[in-house]
Protein backbone atom coordinates (compact mmCIF):
# COMPACT_ATOMS: atom_id res chain seq x y z
CA UNK A 1 0.00 0.00 0.00
CA UNK A 2 2.68 2.04 1.27
CA UNK A 3 4.58 1.62 -2.09
CA UNK A 4 1.65 2.27 -4.06
CA UNK A 5 1.28 5.88 -2.38
CA UNK A 6 5.09 6.70 -2.84
CA UNK A 7 4.24 5.79 -6.15
CA UNK A 8 1.04 8.07 -6.74
CA UNK A 9 3.18 10.63 -5.04
CA UNK A 10 5.83 10.42 -7.48
CA UNK A 11 3.65 10.21 -10.48
CA UNK A 12 2.35 13.73 -9.04
CA UNK A 13 5.73 14.85 -9.10
CA UNK A 14 6.37 13.98 -12.71
CA UNK A 15 3.08 15.71 -13.65
CA UNK A 16 3.99 19.19 -11.76
CA UNK A 17 7.11 18.67 -13.79
CA UNK A 18 5.93 18.16 -16.98
CA UNK A 19 2.28 20.74 -16.70
CA UNK A 20 5.61 23.78 -15.64
CA UNK A 21 7.48 22.66 -18.64
CA UNK A 22 5.02 23.19 -21.13
CA UNK A 23 4.49 26.49 -20.14
CA UNK A 24 7.55 28.32 -20.61
CA UNK A 25 8.19 29.78 -16.97
CA UNK A 26 7.11 28.38 -13.52
CA UNK A 27 6.57 32.04 -11.92
CA UNK A 28 2.89 31.78 -10.18
CA UNK A 29 2.31 35.42 -12.35
CA UNK A 30 3.00 33.71 -15.22
CA UNK A 31 0.42 30.68 -14.05
CA UNK A 32 -1.84 33.27 -13.38
CA UNK A 33 -1.91 35.25 -16.85
CA UNK A 34 -2.11 31.97 -18.44
CA UNK A 35 -5.34 30.86 -16.56
CA UNK A 36 -7.26 33.82 -16.55
CA UNK A 37 -5.93 34.53 -20.61
CA UNK A 38 -7.29 31.05 -21.37
CA UNK A 39 -10.71 32.52 -19.64
CA UNK A 40 -10.88 35.32 -21.60
CA UNK A 41 -9.21 33.67 -24.58
CA UNK A 42 -12.53 31.43 -24.60
CA UNK A 43 -14.94 34.09 -24.02
CA UNK A 44 -13.78 36.59 -26.62
CA UNK A 45 -11.55 34.64 -28.78
CA UNK A 46 -12.36 31.01 -29.04
CA UNK A 47 -15.64 31.38 -30.83
CA UNK A 48 -13.82 31.99 -34.38
CA UNK A 49 -10.24 30.93 -33.84
CA UNK A 50 -11.68 27.80 -31.91
CA UNK A 51 -11.08 26.10 -28.56
CA UNK A 52 -7.56 24.95 -29.75
CA UNK A 53 -6.27 28.01 -31.82
CA UNK A 54 -6.51 26.33 -35.14
CA UNK A 55 -9.51 28.77 -36.69
CA UNK A 56 -12.15 28.16 -39.42
CA UNK A 57 -11.26 26.71 -42.80
CA UNK A 58 -10.64 30.02 -44.63
CA UNK A 59 -12.87 32.20 -42.48
CA UNK A 60 -10.86 32.76 -39.42
CA UNK A 61 -7.30 32.05 -39.70
CA UNK A 62 -5.25 30.25 -37.18
CA UNK A 63 -3.14 31.29 -34.21
CA UNK A 64 -0.82 28.31 -34.32
CA UNK A 65 0.61 27.05 -36.56
CA UNK A 66 0.56 30.68 -37.67
CA UNK A 67 3.34 33.08 -39.57
CA UNK A 68 1.62 35.77 -38.75
CA UNK A 69 0.99 35.68 -35.05
CA UNK A 70 4.90 34.03 -34.39
CA UNK A 71 6.28 37.80 -36.30
CA UNK A 72 3.98 40.25 -35.56
CA UNK A 73 2.99 40.29 -31.99
CA UNK A 74 2.25 44.09 -31.58
CA UNK A 75 -0.34 43.83 -34.75
CA UNK A 76 -1.62 40.85 -32.77
CA UNK A 77 -2.16 43.25 -29.74
CA UNK A 78 -3.45 46.04 -31.56
CA UNK A 79 -6.15 44.04 -33.31
CA UNK A 80 -7.31 42.26 -30.04
CA UNK A 81 -8.37 46.31 -29.14
CA UNK A 82 -9.10 47.85 -32.03
CA UNK A 83 -9.78 44.89 -34.71
CA UNK A 84 -8.99 44.77 -38.32
CA UNK A 85 -10.62 44.57 -41.50
CA UNK A 86 -9.66 43.50 -45.40
CA UNK A 87 -7.18 41.21 -46.62
CA UNK A 88 -4.62 39.12 -44.88
CA UNK A 89 -1.47 36.42 -45.39
CA UNK A 90 -1.49 33.43 -42.96
CA UNK A 91 0.73 30.59 -43.96
CA UNK A 92 0.46 31.52 -47.28
CA UNK A 93 -3.67 32.22 -47.10
CA UNK A 94 -5.27 35.03 -47.87
CA UNK A 95 -8.07 35.13 -45.08
CA UNK A 96 -10.49 38.24 -45.72
CA UNK A 97 -12.99 38.38 -42.47
CA UNK A 98 -13.42 41.51 -40.68
CA UNK A 99 -12.44 40.86 -36.75
CA UNK A 100 -14.29 43.16 -34.66
CA UNK A 101 -11.64 44.59 -31.73
CA UNK A 102 -12.96 44.17 -28.24
CA UNK A 103 -12.06 48.27 -26.78
CA UNK A 104 -13.43 47.31 -23.69
CA UNK A 105 -10.09 44.88 -23.13
CA UNK A 106 -7.94 46.17 -20.46
CA UNK A 107 -3.94 46.29 -20.91
CA UNK A 108 -4.07 43.51 -18.60
CA UNK A 109 -6.29 41.85 -19.98
CA UNK A 110 -4.65 41.94 -23.30
CA UNK A 111 -1.43 40.91 -21.46
CA UNK A 112 -3.14 37.95 -20.17
CA UNK A 113 -4.48 36.61 -23.25
CA UNK A 114 -1.52 37.04 -25.13
CA UNK A 115 0.94 35.44 -22.58
CA UNK A 116 -2.09 32.52 -23.33
CA UNK A 117 -1.91 32.51 -27.22
CA UNK A 118 1.91 32.74 -26.82
CA UNK A 119 2.09 29.73 -24.80
CA UNK A 120 -0.06 27.71 -26.07
CA UNK A 121 -0.33 25.10 -29.17
CA UNK A 122 3.11 25.23 -29.82
CA UNK A 123 3.81 28.80 -29.25
CA UNK A 124 6.55 29.68 -26.73
CA UNK A 125 6.90 32.87 -26.38
CA UNK A 126 6.94 33.57 -22.44
CA UNK A 127 5.08 35.78 -20.51
CA UNK A 128 4.06 39.23 -22.09
CA UNK A 129 3.84 42.37 -19.95
CA UNK A 130 1.51 45.17 -19.51
CA UNK A 131 4.23 46.93 -20.47
CA UNK A 132 4.88 45.34 -23.81
CA UNK A 133 0.83 45.81 -24.46
CA UNK A 134 0.93 49.68 -23.39
CA UNK A 135 3.88 49.85 -25.90
CA UNK A 136 2.57 47.88 -29.15
CA UNK A 137 -0.73 49.76 -28.25
CA UNK A 138 0.85 53.07 -28.54
CA UNK A 139 2.26 51.94 -32.12
CA UNK A 140 -1.13 50.78 -33.47
CA UNK A 141 -0.95 52.28 -36.81
CA UNK A 142 -4.70 52.75 -36.74
CA UNK B 1 -52.50 -21.84 -3.19
CA UNK B 2 -49.74 -23.07 -4.19
CA UNK B 3 -47.80 -22.53 -7.34
CA UNK B 4 -47.14 -25.37 -9.36
CA UNK B 5 -44.22 -26.04 -11.34
CA UNK B 6 -46.64 -25.42 -14.32
CA UNK B 7 -48.13 -21.99 -13.41
CA UNK B 8 -44.46 -21.01 -12.83
CA UNK B 9 -43.31 -21.82 -16.35
CA UNK B 10 -46.63 -20.13 -18.13
CA UNK B 11 -46.24 -16.89 -15.79
CA UNK B 12 -42.48 -16.53 -16.40
CA UNK B 13 -43.71 -17.11 -20.39
CA UNK B 14 -46.32 -14.83 -19.71
CA UNK B 15 -43.61 -11.79 -18.52
CA UNK B 16 -41.49 -12.23 -21.11
CA UNK B 17 -44.16 -11.58 -23.88
CA UNK B 18 -45.62 -8.46 -21.92
CA UNK B 19 -41.76 -7.86 -21.52
CA UNK B 20 -40.98 -8.33 -25.53
CA UNK B 21 -44.10 -6.61 -26.91
CA UNK B 22 -43.69 -3.63 -24.37
CA UNK B 23 -40.28 -3.14 -26.01
CA UNK B 24 -41.48 -3.94 -29.32
CA UNK B 25 -43.63 -1.03 -28.84
CA UNK B 26 -41.38 1.77 -27.75
CA UNK B 27 -39.09 0.74 -30.66
CA UNK B 28 -41.32 0.92 -33.45
CA UNK B 29 -42.26 4.30 -31.42
CA UNK B 30 -38.54 5.41 -31.45
CA UNK B 31 -38.36 5.53 -34.95
CA UNK B 32 -40.63 8.32 -35.83
CA UNK B 33 -39.81 11.44 -34.83
CA UNK B 34 -42.30 14.22 -33.69
CA UNK B 35 -43.59 16.61 -36.07
CA UNK B 36 -43.30 20.22 -34.45
CA UNK B 37 -46.54 22.85 -34.35
CA UNK B 38 -50.00 22.91 -34.14
CA UNK B 39 -52.26 20.30 -36.08
CA UNK B 40 -55.75 20.63 -37.46
CA UNK B 41 -57.82 17.46 -37.99
CA UNK B 42 -59.92 17.70 -41.46
CA UNK B 43 -62.07 14.92 -41.82
CA UNK B 44 -60.07 12.13 -41.53
CA UNK B 45 -57.00 13.95 -42.27
CA UNK B 46 -54.42 15.79 -39.75
CA UNK B 47 -52.94 18.76 -41.48
CA UNK B 48 -49.88 19.86 -40.07
CA UNK B 49 -47.42 22.65 -39.58
CA UNK B 50 -45.35 23.44 -42.59
CA UNK B 51 -43.10 26.06 -43.66
CA UNK B 52 -44.37 28.81 -45.75
CA UNK B 53 -43.51 29.61 -49.00
CA UNK B 54 -40.59 31.41 -49.55
CA UNK B 55 -38.16 33.27 -51.84
CA UNK B 56 -34.93 33.79 -51.37
CA UNK B 57 -31.24 33.97 -53.21
CA UNK B 58 -28.09 32.04 -52.91
CA UNK B 59 -24.69 32.55 -53.15
CA UNK B 60 -24.54 31.81 -56.51
CA UNK B 61 -27.77 34.18 -56.93
CA UNK B 62 -29.70 31.25 -57.67
CA UNK B 63 -33.31 30.98 -56.80
CA UNK B 64 -34.06 29.47 -53.51
CA UNK B 65 -37.85 28.65 -52.83
CA UNK B 66 -39.70 25.70 -50.80
CA UNK B 67 -39.46 24.06 -54.91
CA UNK B 68 -35.44 23.72 -54.12
CA UNK B 69 -36.62 21.48 -50.99
CA UNK B 70 -39.15 19.23 -52.86
CA UNK B 71 -38.15 15.61 -51.52
CA UNK B 72 -35.18 16.74 -49.84
CA UNK B 73 -35.02 16.69 -45.74
CA UNK B 74 -32.83 19.90 -45.40
CA UNK B 75 -31.51 21.88 -41.83
CA UNK B 76 -32.10 25.34 -41.85
CA UNK B 77 -30.73 27.60 -39.32
CA UNK B 78 -30.27 31.70 -38.95
CA UNK B 79 -26.88 33.73 -38.62
CA UNK B 80 -24.84 36.45 -40.34
CA UNK B 81 -21.10 36.48 -41.08
CA UNK B 82 -20.11 39.62 -38.88
CA UNK B 83 -21.73 37.68 -36.27
CA UNK B 84 -18.73 37.04 -33.08
CA UNK B 85 -21.09 35.39 -30.77
CA UNK B 86 -22.87 32.43 -31.27
CA UNK B 87 -22.45 32.18 -35.10
CA UNK B 88 -19.22 30.85 -35.68
CA UNK B 89 -19.84 28.45 -33.12
CA UNK B 90 -22.72 27.16 -35.38
CA UNK B 91 -20.78 27.28 -38.53
CA UNK B 92 -18.07 25.33 -36.77
CA UNK B 93 -21.01 22.33 -36.08
CA UNK B 94 -22.74 22.91 -39.53
CA UNK B 95 -19.69 22.36 -41.54
CA UNK B 96 -19.91 18.80 -39.22
CA UNK B 97 -23.40 18.20 -40.36
CA UNK B 98 -22.26 18.85 -43.84
CA UNK B 99 -19.51 16.29 -43.50
CA UNK B 100 -21.80 14.07 -41.72
CA UNK B 101 -24.16 14.12 -45.09
CA UNK B 102 -21.97 14.09 -47.62
CA UNK B 103 -23.09 11.10 -49.14
CA UNK B 104 -26.51 11.94 -48.64
CA UNK B 105 -27.71 13.64 -51.82
CA UNK B 106 -31.37 13.97 -50.28
CA UNK B 107 -30.23 16.13 -47.45
CA UNK B 108 -29.50 19.83 -48.04
CA UNK B 109 -28.41 22.52 -45.17
CA UNK B 110 -30.09 25.93 -45.84
CA UNK B 111 -28.56 29.46 -43.88
CA UNK B 112 -30.48 32.13 -44.01
CA UNK B 113 -28.66 35.66 -43.16
CA UNK B 114 -30.63 37.59 -40.44
CA UNK B 115 -28.15 40.91 -41.74
CA UNK B 116 -29.20 41.16 -45.54
CA UNK B 117 -27.76 44.71 -45.97
CA UNK B 118 -24.41 43.60 -44.64
CA UNK B 119 -24.22 39.86 -46.42
CA UNK B 120 -24.74 40.30 -50.02
CA UNK B 121 -24.97 37.58 -52.67
CA UNK B 122 -20.82 38.50 -53.07
CA UNK B 123 -19.96 38.11 -49.86
CA UNK B 124 -22.25 35.03 -48.92
CA UNK B 125 -20.58 33.60 -51.83
CA UNK B 126 -17.01 34.55 -50.67
CA UNK B 127 -17.87 33.14 -47.29
CA UNK B 128 -18.92 29.72 -48.33
CA UNK B 129 -16.01 29.63 -50.90
CA UNK B 130 -13.99 29.95 -47.80
CA UNK B 131 -15.86 27.75 -45.83
CA UNK B 132 -14.90 25.35 -48.70
CA UNK B 133 -18.72 24.24 -49.23
CA UNK B 134 -20.35 23.46 -52.39
CA UNK B 135 -23.08 25.55 -52.95
CA UNK B 136 -25.91 22.87 -53.85
CA UNK B 137 -25.76 21.00 -50.79
CA UNK B 138 -25.65 24.23 -48.62
CA UNK B 139 -27.07 27.35 -49.45
CA UNK B 140 -26.79 30.61 -48.16
CA UNK B 141 -29.69 32.37 -48.69
CA UNK B 142 -30.54 36.09 -48.56
CA UNK B 143 -33.28 38.09 -49.50
CA UNK B 144 -35.53 40.96 -47.80
CA UNK B 145 -35.01 41.66 -43.78
CA UNK B 146 -38.88 41.61 -43.16
CA UNK B 147 -39.67 38.26 -45.09
CA UNK B 148 -36.48 36.54 -43.41
CA UNK B 149 -37.29 37.49 -39.62
CA UNK B 150 -41.02 36.62 -40.71
CA UNK B 151 -39.81 33.14 -41.76
CA UNK B 152 -37.94 32.40 -39.05
CA UNK B 153 -40.62 33.74 -36.45
CA UNK B 154 -43.68 32.18 -37.88
CA UNK B 155 -42.33 28.93 -39.97
CA UNK B 156 -39.20 27.72 -38.22
CA UNK B 157 -40.39 29.24 -34.56
CA UNK B 158 -36.85 30.70 -34.23
CA UNK B 159 -35.88 33.97 -33.04
CA UNK B 160 -34.25 36.91 -35.40
CA UNK B 161 -34.75 40.21 -34.91
CA UNK B 162 -32.59 43.33 -34.75
CA UNK B 163 -31.50 44.86 -31.58
CA UNK B 164 -29.09 47.96 -31.44
CA UNK B 165 -28.42 46.80 -27.63
CA UNK B 166 -26.85 43.87 -28.70
CA UNK B 167 -22.82 44.24 -29.44
CA UNK B 168 -23.68 43.00 -32.75
CA UNK B 169 -26.33 44.43 -33.51
CA UNK B 170 -29.08 41.64 -33.68
CA UNK B 171 -30.55 39.01 -31.31
CA UNK B 172 -31.31 35.05 -32.70
CA UNK B 173 -31.20 31.81 -31.29
CA UNK B 174 -28.71 29.31 -32.37
CA UNK B 175 -31.41 27.04 -33.32
CA UNK B 176 -30.91 24.35 -36.43
CA UNK B 177 -34.29 22.96 -37.61
CA UNK B 178 -34.82 20.02 -39.05
CA UNK B 179 -37.16 19.91 -41.95
CA UNK B 180 -38.91 16.83 -43.78
CA UNK B 181 -39.56 15.83 -47.15
CA UNK B 182 -43.30 17.43 -46.83
CA UNK B 183 -41.89 20.80 -45.14
CA UNK B 184 -42.92 19.80 -41.72
CA UNK B 185 -40.06 20.25 -38.55
CA UNK B 186 -39.25 17.30 -37.29
CA UNK B 187 -36.51 18.05 -34.56
CA UNK B 188 -34.95 21.56 -32.82
CA UNK B 189 -31.32 21.54 -31.94
CA UNK B 190 -29.17 24.18 -29.79
CA UNK B 191 -26.28 24.74 -33.09
CA UNK B 192 -23.66 25.76 -30.17
CA UNK B 193 -23.91 22.78 -28.49
CA UNK B 194 -21.92 19.37 -29.69
CA UNK B 195 -24.17 17.02 -28.26
CA UNK B 196 -27.19 18.15 -29.86
CA UNK B 197 -25.87 18.60 -33.02
CA UNK B 198 -24.81 15.02 -32.79
CA UNK B 199 -28.33 13.95 -31.84
CA UNK B 200 -29.11 16.18 -35.17
CA UNK B 201 -26.88 13.85 -37.41
CA UNK B 202 -28.58 10.08 -35.85
CA UNK B 203 -32.13 12.27 -36.25
CA UNK B 204 -31.34 12.77 -40.13
CA UNK B 205 -30.24 9.17 -40.41
CA UNK B 206 -33.70 8.60 -38.47
CA UNK B 207 -35.55 10.46 -41.00
CA UNK B 208 -34.25 9.04 -43.88
CA UNK B 209 -35.24 5.65 -42.79
CA UNK B 210 -38.21 6.61 -42.17
CA UNK B 211 -39.10 8.23 -45.44
CA UNK B 212 -37.89 4.91 -47.10
CA UNK B 213 -40.49 2.99 -45.04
Amino acid sequence: MRHLQLSAFGLWLLAIGFSANSCSSREPKFQQYFVEGEQLYLKSCGNCHQKDGKGLALVYPPLSPSDFMEDNMEDAICMMKKGRKGEMMVNGKMFNQPMPGVPSLTELEIAEIATYIYNSWGHEKGMVEVSQVRTALQKCAY
Amino acid sequence: MKYTKEMKLVLNRLCLLICCSLLLACSVHEDKLPIFGERTVNGTDTVYHRIAPFRFVDQDSAVIDNGTFLDKIYVADFFFTTCRTICPIMKTEMLRVYEATREMPDVLILSHTIDPEYDTVALLHDFAKRLGVESNRWHFVTGAKDSIYKIAQTSYFATAMEDRTEPDGFIHSGAFLLIDKKGRIRGKYDGTKEDDVNRLIVDIKRLRGEVAQ
